[in-house]
C-alpha cells in the first residue's frame, strides 16, 4: 500500500477529475471516447493552424491550451516554475513526432487508450498490451543505462511554451483570418467552449501539482508495485471512467464497430508500443510533456513543439489508422520510429557505470 | 543593476510592445481585411460545401429519380454512364449503394457504401445535408444479422468474412470517434 | 568459423533451399481446366492464359487451357476430360447435378460483384415499356444456355403471364460471336423491337460510351444470381481443389505473370474483378428459373 500523504490523495483527485473529464467531455460533444485526447487534438490543433489539409480534422482545441496554462499557473502559483532545458533537444523534438506517429497508428494517446477501453473497446487491449511492454523496454533501457543528458537551468527557454499558450488562446478567442475551423467530421465535434477550456485548465492545474502521468503510473507500477500512488491513480481514473461511462450510455463492449478503432491488433500493439518506450525515455506521456512545458521544461516544450509538427505530419502524409486498418506508410512510419529508438539507445547509453 | 544596454534593450521591448498593441488595437485597414479575410474564408468554405451539395444532387437527379421510381437496373445503368465522367466519386458509390441493396445484393452494396464513405466521410454524419447515416445504419443493422448468420454456417468463407469487415468498419465510422 | 565462410555457407544454404524447392516444370503434374468460350476460341485463349499460367506457377503443377463451345461442354466434362470448369452459372447447376461438379469460385465482375442479372430492353420512344406491350413483337435473345442473356428474360416473361411461345411475333439468336452485344445493337438500330440483354454487357456498353442510358427503356430486370462459375470434378484431390480455390481468392488486381516476355496483369487480362467464395445454394434462385422454364438441367419432355 502507498503512503496516505497529501501527494497520495492530489492524485487520486486528479485521477478522478481525469476520469469525469475524460468521459464527461465527450458527453457534452467531443468525439466518442475521445474526451480526451491528447493525439487527437494535436491533429485538430495542427489542422486549424493549417500544417495539414484534412477538412474534418481542424480545431484549435481549448483543452490544450488548457493543460498548458494550467500547469503553467499551477506551478506559479505554488512555486514550482523552474526554466530548464537542453537534454537532447533535437532527439526531443524528434520523439515529439513519433509520439504522434504512434497515437495515430493506435488511433489515440495512452489516455485515450484508458477512455476506449472504459468504454467496453475491447481492441484497446492490443494497445494496453504495447503500452505495457514499451514501458517495460524502456525501463530495461534506463537500466542498461540510456540517459539523454541533464537538463540545466535555462532562464530563458522555459516561458516560451506558456508564451505559445497564451498566443493560441488568444488565437481561439480573436480567432484570426489563417486559423482553420472544421464544418464537418470529428473535428466539428466539440464541447462547449467554456467547459473545454476549464476542464483543461482543472486538469493542467491538477496533473501538475499530482505529476499523474499514464506511461509513468505504469514504469512506477513495475519499480514500486502497490507502493505507488499513481498506480492507484490509474485504477480510480479506470473506475471512475466505467462508471461514467456505463451511467451516460457510452459504454459499448465488444471488438467490432468501436467508435474511432481498427482491427489490426499488431500494429495498434506496436503503436502503443513505440509511445510507451519513448515515453519512458523522454520522462512522461504526451499528456504530462504537455504539464511539464507548461512548469517551464523546455526539453517537454521541444517534444510538444515536435508533436504539433507530428501532428501535422501524420495528417498530411496519411499516416494515421482508420476504422480501415493501418496505411502502409503508417505502418513503414512506426518500424522508423523503432529504428530511431534502438539507434537512440544505442547511442546514448552511458556504459561507463 | 541594468546597465545601459540592458536599458536599450527595456526601451526597445517597451516600444515594440506598445506599437504591436497600438496595430492590434487601433481599427486599420489591414487589420479590417484580416477580420474581412476570415469571413470571406468561412463563407468560401460554406459557399463550396453548399455548391459540391448543389452540384452532385443536381448531377445524380436522374439516378434518385430512377431509384425512387423503383427503376432499379436503369438507374445503375444511369450511375455507370456518369462514372465517365465523375469516375471514383463517393456520391456514385453511395447511391450505388443504395440501389444494389434495394436488388438485395448485399456483399456489393456494402462494398460500395464503404467506397462512399472512404472517399467522403460526410456520408456518416447525422448532420451533414449528405447524410447517409439512417441508410447506413440500416445497412449495417440488417447486414450484421444476416452475413452474421450465414458467416455462422460457413466459418471458413472469405467472402462472407470480408463483408463482415466491411460492415463492421461502417460500424465503426457509425459510431463516430477520430478519424 | 570466420564470418567470410559463414556468409558463404549461408548463401550456399538459400541457394540450395531456392533450388530444392523449383520442380522442373515437365516433371509436374498436369490438370486440364475447360473455360466455356463466351466470343470465340481465340477470346478464350487471350483472354484466361495469364490466370491459367498463375494458377499453374501457385500451385505448382501444369495447367492445360482447353476453349469448349458451350453446348459441348456437359458430354465432354462427363467423358473425364476436364479436372476444373469455368462455365456459366446454368451451366455449373447442370454439371453440379449430373456429374457432380464443386463449386469452387465464383467470378466477380461488374456492379453486382459475384451476381449478375438478366434485362428485356426496347428502344426509347418505341412504346413498348411493359411486358404486356410486348404481345406480338419480335425479340432476340442470347444463346439458349446464357443464364442471363436467354433464361432470366424468359423466365421473367413466364413469370409475368407471357408465353414467349405464343406471345411474341418471332423470337431469334444471333448468328457468330459477342451475341449479346448483337443483341443489345439489334433493338437499338431497330432490327427488332426487344431484346433480352445481360445487365454487364448494358454496363460495360454504357461504361465504354457505346450506349447511352436514355437510349432504352429497360422493361424488366431479374432477380440476381451468381455469375460465371469455376468447378472441380469430384475425382480430384481435395487439397489440390482447396489450394486451386486459396489462389483465386487470394487473386489481386496487382498480381502479374510473365508471359512470351510479357509482364500482364492477371485479372486485367480475364477481365475480371477478383473472385469470390459462394455456397452452392447461393444457385437456388438459377434453379428455380430453369425449373420454371423447363430449362437443364430441370427439363421435362
Amino acid at each position: 500500500m502507498p503512503t496516505l500523504d497529501r501527494h497520495f490523495w492530489l492524485v487520486i483527485v486528479a485521477s478522478l477529475a481525469l476520469g469525469i473529464a475524460g468521459v464527461g467531455l465527450a458527453v457534452a460533444g467531443n468525439p466518442e471516447n475521445s474526451g480526451i485526447c491528447i493525439s487527437c487534438f494535436l491533429e485538430n490543433s495542427a489542422g486549424a493552424l493549417g500544417l495539414h489539409d484534412n477538412a474534418r480534422m481542424q480545431y484549435l482545441r481549448p483543452e490544450i491550451i488548457g493543460f498548458v496554462l494550467g500547469a503553467v499557473l499551477s506551478a506559479g502559483l505554488f512555486r514550482e516554475f523552474n526554466s530548464r532545458g537542453g537534454s537532447a533537444p533535437l532527439v526531443r523534438l524528434l520523439a515529439g513526432i513519433f509520439l504522434m506517429i504512434g497515437c495515430g497508428v493506435f488511433i489515440g494517446c495512452p489516455i485515450k487508450l484508458f477512455l476506449r477501453l472504459t468504454a467496453g473497446d475491447l481492441t484497446s487491449l492490443a494497445g494496453l498490451a504495447g503500452l505495457v511492454a514499451g514501458v517495460w523496454i524502456g525501463l530495461r533501457g534506463l537500466a542498461a543505462g540510456i540517459h539523454f543528458g541533464r537538463a540545466e537551468k535555462q532562464r530563458g527557454s522555459g516561458w516560451w511554451i506558456p508564451c505559445l499558450g497564451v498566443a493560441l488562446l488568444l488565437f481561439y478567442l480573436f480567432r484570426p483570418g489563417f486559423l482553420l475551423f472544421s464544418t464537418s467530421g470529428s473535428a466539428a465535434q466539440h464541447a462547449p467552449m467554456l467547459l473545454s477550456l476549464g476542464a483543461g485548465l482543472l486538469l493542467g492545474m491538477l496533473a501538475q501539482r499530482s505529476r499523474f502521468c499514464i506511461t509513468g503510473s505504469i514504469r512506477d507500477s513495475f519499480l514500486m508495485r502497490g507502493r505507488t500512488p499513481l498506480l492507484w491513480g490509474l485504477l480510480v481514473f479506470v473506475v471512475v471512467a466505467v462508471g461514467f461511462n456505463l451511467f451516460s450510455g457510452q459504454f459499448r463492449l465488444g471488438m467490432y464497430g468501436q467508435p474511432g478503432a481498427h482491427l489490426q491488433h499488431f500494429w495498434s500493439f506496436a503503436g502503443m508500443a513505440l509511445v510507451g518506450w519513448l515515453s519512458v525515455l523522454i520522462g512522461g506521456c504526451p499528456f504530462r510533456q504537455l504539464i511539464k512545458a507548461g512548469e517551464g521544461d523546455a526539453d517537454a516544450g521541444l517534444v510538444v513543439i515536435g508533436m504539433v509538427i507530428g501532428g501535422g505530419l501524420v495528417q498530411a502524409w496519411g499516416l494515421t489508422a482508420t476504422a480501415a486498418g493501418v496505411p502502409f506508410y503508417g505502418k513503414v512510419a512506426t518500424l522508423v520510429g523503432f529504428l530511431f529508438l534502438l539507434t537512440n539507445s544505442l547511442l546514448w547509453r552511458d556504459r561507463t557505470s | 543593476m541594468p546597465d545601459r544596454f540592458d536599458m536599450l534593450h527595456l526601451v526597445g521591448l517597451l516600444v515594440v510592445a506598445g506599437g504591436l498593441l497600438l496595430l492590434v488595437l487601433t481599427p486599420q485597414p489591414e487589420a479590417g481585411a484580416m477580420h474581412g479575410g476570415r469571413l470571406d474564408r468561412a463563407m468560401e468554405k460554406q459557399m463550396l460545401a453548399r455548391a459540391r451539395t448543389d452540384f452532385l444532387k443536381q448531377t445524380y437527379a436522374p439516378v434518385v429519380d430512377l431509384t425512387a421510381s423503383g427503376e432499379y437496373a436503369a438507374a445503375l445503368l444511369k450511375l455507370k454512364e456518369l462514372g465517365r465522367e465523375y469516375p471514383g466519386e463517393p456520391h456514385g458509390d453511395i447511391l450505388r449503394g443504395e440501389i444494389l441493396l434495394a436488388q438485395q445484393a448485399w456483399q456489393p452494396a456494402t462494398a460500395s457504401f464503404v467506397r462512399g464513405v472512404k472517399g467522403n466521410g460526410d456520408y456518416v454524419d447525422a448532420k451533414s445535408p449528405l447524410s447517409r447515416y439512417e441508410s447506413i445504419s440500416r445497412v449495417v443493422d440488417e447486414g450484421l444479422r444476416q452475413v452474421g448468420a450465414q458467416v455462422k454456417q460457413h466459418p471458413d468463407n472469405s467472402s462472407l468474412q470480408e463483408t463482415m469487415r466491411d460492415l463492421y468498419y461502417l460500424q465503426s465510422r457509425l459510431a463516430g470517434g477520430c478519424e | 568459423m570466420k564470418l567470410s565462410s559463414f556468409l558463404i555457407t549461408l548463401l550456399l544454404l538459400i541457394a540450395l533451399s531456392l533450388l530444392a524447392g523449383c520442380q522442373p516444370e515437365t516433371e509436374r503434374p498436369t490438370y486440364t481446366i475447360g473455360y466455356m468460350n463466351c466470343n470465340s476460341e481465340a477470346e478464350t485463349i487471350q483472354r484466361f492464359q495469364p490466370l491459367t499460367r498463375y494458377l499453374g506457377e501457385k500451385l505448382g503443377v501444369n495447367f492445360k487451357l482447353v476453349p469448349v463451345d458451350t453446348q459441348d461442354f456437359p458430354e465432354r466434362f462427363k467423358a473425364g476430360e476436364f479436372d476444373f470448369t469455368h462455365t456459366n452459372s446454368l451451366l455449373y447447376i447442370i454439371l453440379h447435378k449430373e456429374a457432380g461438379l464443386s463449386l469452387v469460385a465464383t467470378e466477380r465482375r461488374g456492379e453486382y460483384g459475384s451476381r449478375t442479372a438478366g434485362a428485356i430492353i426496347s428502344r426509347k420512344g418505341s412504346g413498348i415499356k411493359t411486358i404486356d406491350d410486348m404481345k406480338g413483337k419480335r425479340m432476340l435473345f442470347g444463346p439458349q444456355l446464357a443464364p442471363s442473356g436467354f433464361l432470366a428474360q424468359y423466365d421473367l416473361m413466364l413469370q409475368a403471364g407471357f408465353d414467349p411461345e405464343t406471345d411474341l411475333s418471332y423470337y431469334g439468336i444471333p448468328h457468330g460471336s459477342f451475341k449479346h452485344e448483337k443483341v443489345v445493337y439489334g433493338v437499338y438500330f431497330g432490327a427488332y423491337d426487344v431484346a433480352a440483354a445481360p445487365a454487364l454487357d448494358l454496363e460495360t456498353m454504357a461504361a465504354e460510351g457505346k450506349i447511352r442510358a436514355d437510349d432504352f427503356n429497360i422493361i424488366g430486370q431479374s432477380r440476381i444470381f451468381p455469375y460465371c462459375t469455376f468447378g472441380a470434378a469430384k475425382r480430384l484431390d481435395t487439397d489440390l481443389v482447396n489450394r486451386f480455390q486459396r489462389a483465386l481468392l487470394e487473386l489481386t488486381p496487382e498480381v502479374t505473370v510473365e508471359l512470351d516476355g510479357e509482364v500482364v496483369k492477371v485479372l486485367d487480362g480475364a477481365w475480371v474483378d477478383g473472385f469470390d467464395q459462394l455456397v452452392d445454394s447461393d444457385y437456388d434462385p438459377l434453379r428455380e428459373m430453369a425449373r420454371r422454364a423447363n430449362m437443364p438441367p430441370y427439363q421435362e419432355f
